[in-house]
């Protein structure tokens, strides 16, 4: 290990003590020989002295000039010209000494000593909250502005979630409009029943029409009444005829109007047909999607069913030409006979659904007519919502400035139902309802049963307690760590641990990444955007799957199998002998020379890391020491120029070979030679994660080999992903066990970890190596900590 | 006005929001009586700088500013503010400014001080205010809205890396609207029940109260870190009663009809072209139906890859990686260039159509200060920031120059001429040390 590097992991683990230790041996005769001379005891120069500047950052205004002293050397302003520069290793050991201390102190400023803070619900979890309190299926976060991420990439970090004025609007209208789904007036709605045969005629649609959908084609389905409000559903009978070696085709359903040139539609389903006749059955909220206006030109709502097998590019474009008088038709197209589809019999629509009217959830909101009078109605329902909202017993006074608030509101109000509708969606705008509130002093206190339910249920379903949880809580049984551990396998058992997988997982590995690269299809004609989708769905399912069979997380390194569906499996370049059939995922078992397994060859993160065009080694080794291996690399500093492929000096040199320019660079080496060879090991793999043995500099340059050596910085050498894997697995376990124990837990206390939690940390990594690696005995491990426990 | 509320038990809970309640009839019947034409500002900013090779180097045509003469007024505009030729007099390009505090901020920090300048600390990177919150602090009860804030990325960010250039009296960021659908609705949108809307404004003041009489007993059991944010929470709270009571006003006025069909409200920033047209033809209609006075729109953020505007640089046949553009500006100024002509070009079609729009005996662009630049200059530089002035003819800005200032001026300077030009009495702003004499005629 050269020195530098010595230095950077020194001082980020050294205590200050340590640190200073490493200033006067190293940092100062730098400093002595190149600066004190025009920032000293005799001269200081730009009102500068860097002599006497205080060394501990944490205080006053020192980290300030020190931050602009780095900014000056990395910048190559100082020394100046016609003074004596910095060797590139004494330039390197300054600015990695400076921008270490300099992290360090910010991350010391922003600590909240280990406790975490009120933290607002985030977009996902009001959302899931407010349906699961309401018992509404509907997209409620769509109008929330995003969530911004904290530093170590979590978007349930306390401090990062902010509030304004304008948020709170969002959610007083998006409360108000939840409430008027469920609390209903008046009778019963009528409910619309239609059935649709043959595909309906519908003049100027373009392309081919009917009941036969092959790929490219559509059948139409027109109801000419529809409801404007609630669930509906739609019963599709249909079969495949699917030709051997094809797989199934593959229906969208999407739903709107026929306007005059675009027809506004939103997908309502993405769905495989089988062989043999079957009804498919879909709901939806009809308010999720464009209906016509109430005069429209084009009255009626519209249902449209298309085949995307394949890559969704379509077969039929137009209708075939009649033939003219005296010609013969044109024998059919070859490969349509290749082609799968799907034969429609039948789209018979219902809605708005209820079981009963008013509907079962208004009645557990409010009540029944007739049940008491109004204002025993009205405190009855706000003290059963009010507990659930704010996930703890209410107090006689809370309930009771509430019902007063009732009275006020009623009196304005042309009906009950209209005044608890205005009540309890305000209830929902309360800092109770919004905030995990953990009241507590500096000192640290345990948190009591409830709390304790809440942290639990958010961290593992995203959404308030349900009523097991609340019973255990009740009972006060549920901190016993053997009552946490049963619970834990019964919240992973349940579906809506799909959403801790899928937000940890996004938030973890950066899968929003996937969707913020633009795919240039001069580079990659055959990329269709929707296999972003499947990416990222890999990805999550992936790690569900791990979760699920109790497999050791060194799978995340490399994995036998794959969770792929055919367009994935396709675009992996597997044998079709191994494609699965449709769009849904299956696990497939991976081959030897299939080139993939774990998360380091998984389209998404490979896409996600690239520029759309090019691989990215830059990004993808920034992306695996950071949430792969928990040690990101300081960001760039300021005006260090990115690579530029396209510049004369690089245009025809491997991707490597560029970086051995760059490195070349004092500004750049610095950290470059640490980072590089990490992405250097991806570069079998293009930009958008298919495999390749030549890559070319623009699409029409000549194929080069691709060139995977990487040497890393203390000498190791590896070839490509393969060698990185076995790497990987021979020695870094350790430091990818505790960064996966570190995201897991900051994710789980929805804070960002800092020095006191090290200890945990370290207790927690040691339990998950030895079992094996478990995820569930990690969670469970999280669960049962000092850290989780208290506030 | 049948509206009834209870001014005093208001004025009692309104704590620090005092100051706006009283000022509303008395500007509502001034309005009316004086009847004098509204004033305006709008702020474009976007982000990682532009190209600026030396005269005589390939590309040198591509270098952002015009060409100087030997006055100001005799100057010459490169390819890049070509499109800007036939409005030579109504816009004024400034060199040299920027916000002196934060030159020492990273390259990619500066993108949520450019309406403030601020200098942002760790650790909680604290904003202050910026010249459109403050100039709406003073106007806002005139319009139906005190400012109108876009952005292409929409909501806030996080500090640093803010999706909105907006920053409230506390310094939070103001979120921004990104979705032409929303903006639209805000604006412009029907609502046919106005007796809902009124029980509804009623029905959330009394709520607040009720939080706000809570919160005194809340607080109390909380941690400082806790405290902070339940007064994060309480903030909000105050600024929605302003918001409240101001609204129930604006319910009896019923809203401008804008015909939707005028509009792609349809656009997306996957089409670049289409997306930032629409986000000006929407702040061109907030001005012209006199909805709001104050607009901010961030073309896209600081943050690299991130930003969704990574990608506009397509719309001019370039690479979709604005930031990278920027990074490689020194050795092929062109690419970015091109691309920055694209965006003056918009630029150029919203002040078009202001200027073609008449009001009272000039143009509604005479009454409109348009200023237009990043807080970057070349590759993430906080200095020498490219800044175009435009508009304001009527309100006493004079324009056909080119000023070159130097490093000692800033850039705050210019928001206080604006302020002057607004009317409004804030002489001082952030680091400012006086007025540009220049700009004003």
């Amino acid at each position: 290990m050269n020195r530098w590097v010595s230095i950077l992991v020194l001082s980020a683990l050294a205590s200050w003590a340590r640190a200073d230790e490493v200033f006067a041996k190293d940092i100062r005769p730098i400093l002595q020989r190149y600066c004190y001379g025009c920032h000293g005891a005799e001269k200081q120069k730009g009102k500068l002295r860097l002599d006497t500047l205080d060394l501990n950052f944490d205080r006053g205004q020192s980290a300030e000039r020190w931050h602009d002293a780095l900014d000056q050397l990395n910048q190559g302003d100082m020394p100046p010209e016609d003074e004596p520069q910095l060797t590139a290793v004494e330039q390197a050991a300054l600015t990695g000494w400076l921008t270490q201390r300099l992290k360090a102190a910010a991350e010391a400023r922003r600590s909240t000593g280990g406790q975490g803070v009120m933290r607002r619900l985030t977009r996902y979890e009001y959302a899931n909250t407010l349906r699961d309190l309401l018992g509404v299926k509907l997209d409620f976060a769509k109008d929330l502005p995003p969530e911004p991420a904290s530093p170590d990439g979590f978007k349930n970090n306390g401090l990062a979630l902010g509030m304004s004025a304008e948020q709170l609007e969002y959610y007083l209208a998006i409360n108000r409009t939840a409430l008027g789904k469920v609390i209903v007036e008046g009778d019963a709605p009528k409910v619309v029943k239609a059935r649709v045969e043959k595909s309906s005629p519908i003049r100027r649609v373009k392309g081919v029409t009917g009941n036969t959908v092959v790929p490219g084609a559509q059948y139409l389905a027109k109801f000419d009444e529809f409801p404007r409000e609630g669930t509906f559903r739609l019963r599709v009978h249909a079969s495949a005829k699917v030709p051997k070696g094809a797989g199934l085709p593959r229906m969208r359903i999407t739903i709107g109007v026929r306007a005059d040139v675009q027809a506004p539609q939103e997908t309502l389903v993405v769905a495989d047909v089988k062989p043999g006749a079957q009804v498919l059955e879909f709901t939806g909220r009809i308010e999720d999607f464009p209906l016509p206006g109430h005069n429209p030109k084009y009255p009626g709502l519209l249902a449209r069913i298309t085949n995307e097998y394949d890559d969704g590019s379509g077969f039929i474009k137009r209708k075939p030409k009649k033939p003219k008088k005296g010609e013969k038709a044109p024998p059919p197209d070859p490969d349509l006979a290749k082609q799968p589809v799907i034969e429609i019999t039948a789209v018979e629509f219902e809605g708005p659904l209820f079981e009963a009217w008013p509907p079962a959830n208004h009645v557990a909101l409010i009540g029944k007519p007739g049940e008491g009078n109004e204002e025993s109605r009205a405190m009855t329902s706000l003290k059963r919502f009010m507990s659930r909202a704010y996930r703890r017993p209410v107090t006689p006074k809370e309930t009771g400035a509430m019902f007063d608030l009732y009275r006020v509101i009623r009196k304005r109000s042309d009906s009950f139902e209209a005044a608890m509708r205005e009540t309890l969606a305000l209830v929902l705008a309360t800092p109770d309802f919004l905030y995990l509130v953990e009241p507590a002093a500096a000192q640290r206190r345990a948190l009591n049963d409830h709390e304790l339910a809440a942290r639990l249920s958010y961290f593992l379903w995203s959404t308030m307690p349900d009523a097991t949880l609340i019973q255990l809580a009740e009972a006060g049984k549920l901190r016993a760590p053997k009552t946490l551990a049963a619970q834990v396998d019964r919240m992973l058992a349940d579906p809506r641990s799909g959403q801790f997988v899928e937000h940890f997982t996004d938030q973890w590995l950066n899968l929003s990444g996937i969707s913020r690269v633009a795919v240039n299809p001069q580079f990659h004609p055959k990329f269709n955007d929707a296999l972003k989708v499947d990416m990222r769905r890999e990805t999550q399912l992936f790690f569900a799957e791990i979760l699920r069979t109790d497999a050791s997380a060194l799978q995340f390194l490399d994995a036998d199998f794959a969770m792929l569906n055919r367009d994935l499996a396709k675009h992996y370049d597997l044998p079709q002998s191994d494609w699965p059939v449709g769009v849904a995922f299956e696990r497939v078992t991976l081959k030897g020379n299939d080139r993939r397994g774990g998360l380091l060859t998984q389209g998404g993160i490979l896409l996600a890391n690239s520029d759309g065009e090019q691989s990215h080694p830059i990004r993808r080794a920034v992306w695996l020491l950071d949430r792969v291996l928990g040690t990101p690399p300081a960001p760039p500093p300021p005006d260090v120029p990115e690579l530029d492929g396209n510049s004369p000096e690089l245009r025809n040199l491997s991707i490597r070979q560029q970086m051995e320019v760059h490195r070349e660079k004092a500004a750049c080496a610095n950290c470059h030679r640490d980072i590089d060879p990490w992405g250097i090991a991806f570069e079998e793999y293009d930009a958008v994660g298919r495999w390749r043995e030549n890559w070319r500099a623009n699409p029409k340059a000549k194929p080069q080999p691709v060139d995977a050596l990487a040497k890393l910085a203390d000498g190791t050498e590896l070839t490509g992903i393969a060698g990185l894997k076995q790497h990987l697995l021979e020695h870094e376990t350790d430091r990818f066990a505790a960064a996966l124990t570190r995201k897991l837990l900051a994710y789980a206390l929805g804070r960002s970890l800092e020095f006191s939690d090290d200890a945990a940390v370290s207790a927690l990594t040691q339990r998950f190596e030895k079992g094996d690696y478990q995820l569930r005995a990690l969670i469970t491990g999280i669960v049962q900590s000092e850290d989780f426990l208290t506030k | 006005m049948a509206n009834t509320f209870d001014l005093n038990r208001r004025t009692f809970l309104r704590g620090t929001g005092a100051a706006l309640a009283l000022p509303f009839m008395e500007s509502l019947s001034h309005a009316k009586a004086a009847a004098e034409l509204p004033r305006r500002m709008a702020f474009v900013y976007f982000p990682f700088g532009v190209a600026l090779p030396k005269d005589g180097s390939p590309g040198a045509e591509w270098n952002w500013f015009p060409k100087a003469g030997k006055t100001a007024k005799d100057f010459q505009f490169r390819s890049v503010q070509k499109s800007l030729e036939p409005l030579r007099d109504e816009v004024t390009v400034m060199s040299g400014l920027s916000h002196p505090r934060c030159r020492s901020l990273g390259g990619h920090d500066t993108g949520d001080t450019w309406l403030t300048g601020h200098h942002l600390a760790a650790p909680t990177y604290s904003n202050t205010v910026s010249v459109d919150q403050l100039a709406a602090q003073h106007l806002g009860v005139s319009t139906r809205f005190p400012s109108l804030v876009l952005s292409s990325d929409g909501g806030v960010g996080e500090p640093t890396r803010s999706t909105t250039i907006s920053f409230s009296r506390t310094g939070r960021p103001v979120p921004a609207l990104a979705s032409p659908k929303q903006i639209f609705a805000k604006l412009f949108g029907q609502t046919t029940d106005d007796q809902l809307a009124r029980q509804r404004l009623n029905n959330t003041q009394s709520l607040l109260d009720l939080v706000l009489a809570n919160s005194k007993s809340v607080r109390g059991k909380l941690g400082t870190r806790d405290q902070a944010k339940l007064d994060e929470y309480l903030d909000s709270v105050r600024d929605i009663e302003k918001r409240v009571e101001q609204s129930q006003r604006w319910l009896e006025i019923p809203k401008p009809r804008v015909e939707e069909k005028t509009l792609d409200l349809s656009a997306t920033p996957k089409g670049p072209e289409e997306y930032i047209r629409v986000m000006y033809d929407l702040m061109y209609l907030a001005f012209q139906t006199d909805t709001t006075r104050l607009a901010t729109y961030m073309i896209g953020q600081v943050a690299g890859a991130t930003t969704i505007a990574n990608s506009f640089p397509t719309a001019a046949g370039q690479q979709a990686n604005w930031h990278g553009l920027a990074h490689g500006a020194g050795k092929k100024p062109e690419a970015l260039g091109k691309f920055d002509q694209f965006l003056v070009a918009q630029l150029a079609r919203f002040l078009t159509r202001l200027k073609d729009t008449r009001e009272g005996e000039g143009t509604l662009l005479d009454r409109t200060m348009v200023l237009y630049g990043s807080s970057n200059s070349r590759t993430h530089n906080n200095n020498n920031y490219p800044l175009l002035l435009a508009g304001g003819r009527g309100l006493g800005l004079q324009h056909g120059q080119f000023q070159q200032y130097d490093a000692k001026t800033p850039f705050a300077n210019v928001f206080v001429t604006m302020f002057d030009r607004m009317r409004l009495p804030i002489d001082r702003f952030a680091d400012s040390t006086g007025g540009l004499d220049a700009l004003v005629g």
